[in-house]
């Protein structure tokens, strides 16, 4: 009897995850733009997993397998956010045209996302070289 | 029992792939980049699941590690692809500038 009611209470969260992850591919099919499809992407990554390891746990049991899947979730449910949160400051960066694909509320902040410097070393010589070569050109015209 | 809880998952597991091969399309078609980053993601979470499918039904227990180290190595992916994507843009942004400055230069 108990065998059943753990059989049925993991096929029932086996199927609401089974759902949860139909509609979140359905979702990265439908919506048209990258930043919305976070969205839609989002659900696979935190209620999906969910359910389905969770009906897996129940099925196998109190094991050290178990614990672990229980420590998957945990993972994910951490670093998924951050993942959308890095995925949609790209897509903001490198999208030239982003005006035309959403509405942009600060426009000074995606401004600074595209111009803000790197790294130190690289960026310290070049603009030097450039100066120099600006210096060269103008004592050329001066001589001509 | 067991044979029950073989079709269930091992039915599961075929809707898995079915959506796996979704992501694959998506990521293969996806416009941006941005797109395709994300399709990459979900098909790493949907390969979890398929994993810790696989280690109930075969009653292996430690394919669960493989499982979580799966998991890091997919948000590494997702970390570094970006931080590349976005590093390369500003290096062409900058050095498009310095073009456009020394042009301006040129004609004064």
């Amino acid at each position: 009897m108990l065998d059943v009611i753990r059989f049925i209470l993991s096929a029932a969260l086996t199927a609401t995850g089974l759902f949860c992850l139909l509609s979140g591919v359905v979702g990265v099919y439908r919506f048209r733009y990258a930043l919305n499809r976070v969205h839609a992407a989002a659900l696979i990554d935190t209620v999906g997993i969910l359910l389905m390891l969770l009906g897996v746990i129940i099925a196998t049991g109190f094991t050290v397998a178990s614990g672990k899947m229980l420590v998957v979730i945990a993972f994910l449910w951490l670093t998924s956010p951050v993942s959308g949160h890095l995925i949609g400051r790209m897509e903001v960066t490198i999208n030239d045209e982003l005006e035309k694909d959403a509405e942009v509320m600060n426009r000074a902040y995606v401004q600074h996302e595209k111009t803000v410097e790197t790294s130190g070393s690289a960026d310290a010589a070049e603009p030097a070289e450039a100066e120099e070569n600006m210096e060269k050109e103008e004592k050329e015209e001066a001589h001509e | 029992m067991t044979e029950a809880y073989s079709v269930l998952y091992i039915s599961a597991l075929v809707i898995i792939g079915a959506l796996l091969l979704a992501c694959l399309v998506r990521a293969i078609r996806g416009p941006r980049i941005a797109d395709r980053v994300i399709a990459v993601n979900m098909m790493g979470t949907l390969v979890v699941i398929a994993i810790c499918i696989l280690s109930f039904l075969m009653g292996e227990g430690w394919l669960t590690d493989i499982a979580m180290i799966y998991t890091m190595l997919s948000f590494l992916a997702v970390v570094l692809l970006t931080k590349v994507y976005m590093g390369i843009y500003r290096e062409k942004r900058r050095q498009r500038e310095l073009a456009q400055e020394k042009e301006g230069n040129g004609h004064a």
